[in-house]
């Protein structure tokens, strides 16, 4: 599982089963995906994740959501928000992913930060939504922002993971096209991967120890 | 008027690619106007116009598109950007890229539905549901002037 597409959002959310996501992601080259309100299920060596999406207004309201979801999902997601949201948000506990970064304002996401989802492991969700449909300025402002968050990445080395965000099997793309898409802000190919992989290493790091031979 | 000699002419590049949904029926045209518009939008006139874009095959859900060799790689980051093509919901995969036409004709493997197209009812819409191999199936909404199209797997069409 190293290959993992952090978010897609099947029926009735979207137009295609997760079943049938799951098929598609397995045919671009992901072997997991993480269903957003779906559930859990594997085919053969493919594995499908399920994830819940907190959206709050404040810190307080983030830590009463997640004591009734993290218990029923493999991943916790929070939407963003502003600074002060942000920088609570990945100081809270049993959150593991901060997405829609690039639906917030330019300093939402600053090096304090940073540092804090570096300790506590909290990954930033980059969606290829924004750059596959949007045009224009919209998009522009998109890259913008995932290469701002890219530096930052490189600076405090906090993890990233990426999503397609996808409704339809018609939203998904194949590894190669994801890491071209990437490209666009200036992740490299290696940068690229290891954000695939993100996913499971969070997971890995909520497991237990396990003594091997 | 005499051809140009060999070392003058243009060196193309030929991308492969695959038109989703499968029963999506386009001509050239308006995978050529949709192709262009992606990659004007991220390249911007002046790169788009250097890339040369043609389509010059379009058939059975495959398209092959050519290019200037050296802007195949952008094109194709373009092409994964394409999410409609006349007004209908499209994606265009990339499969392959070569410098010659015969060596991608040989990875085209058309998908074709299994059997007849059969008609269902789901809630109170009624679709038409074309299967493919991989269990993969599609329903297609009946009677719309712009139908709905769903994505399902035939393990999904038992629980309906």
């Amino acid at each position: 599982m190293n290959t993992t597409d952090a978010s897609v959002c099947p029926y009735p959310a979207g137009d295609s089963s997760i079943r049938r996501m799951a098929i598609e992601a397995a045919e671009l080259g992901f072997d997991s995906i993480v269903a957003i309100g779906g559930e859990h299920g594997a085919a053969g060596e493919f594995r499908i994740l399920t994830g819940a999406v907190i959206d709050a207004r404040s810190a307080k309201d983030v830590l009463r959501q997640v004591r009734n979801v993290s218990r029923n999902v493999d991943l916790t997601f929070v939407n963003a928000g502003d600074l002060a949201f942000n920088r609570a948000a990945v100081t809270t506990g049993d959150v593991q992913i901060i997405r829609h970064i690039h639906t917030t304002h330019r300093n939402s996401f600053d090096h304090v930060a940073a540092r804090s989802a570096t300790e506590r492991g909290v990954a930033v969700d980059i969606s290829l939504y924004p750059i596959v449909h949007w045009r224009g300025a919209r998009r522009q402002k998109a890259l913008q922002r995932y290469a701002d968050l890219l530096s930052l990445h490189r600076r405090y080395r906090f993890p990233l993971t990426i999503s397609s965000n996808a409704r339809s099997i018609l939203d998904q793309r194949s590894v190669r096209d994801v890491e071209q898409l990437c490209a666009l802000f200036g992740m490299t190919r290696q940068e690229v991967r290891t954000a695939l992989g993100t996913v499971h290493r969070i997971l890995e790091h909520k497991q237990p120890v396990r003594v091997i031979g | 008027m005499r051809p140009r000699p060999p070392a003058m002419r243009p060196k193309w590049r030929y991308i492969l690619a695959r038109i989703l949904p499968n029963n999506v029926e386009l001509d050239q045209k308006q995978v050529y106007l949709s192709v262009l518009d992606a990659a004007t939008s991220l390249w911007g006139d002046a790169a788009t116009g250097l890339m040369q874009p043609a389509v010059i095959h379009c058939d059975r859900g495959y398209v092959i598109i050519r290019c200037r060799r050296g802007s195949e790689r952008d094109l194709a980051t373009a092409l994964a950007t394409v999410t409609s093509a006349a007004d209908r919901p499209i994606a265009i995969r990339t499969i392959a890229t070569s410098g010659t036409i015969r060596t991608l004709r040989r990875q085209m493997r058309p998908e074709l539905p299994d059997e007849e197209a059969e008609e269902l009812r789901v809630g109170k819409k009624y679709f038409t549901a074309y299967r493919y191999s991989r269990q993969k199936v599609d329903l297609i909404e009946k009677h719309n002037k712009h139908p709905k199209v769903l994505f399902f797997t035939e393990t999904d069409m038992e629980e309906i």
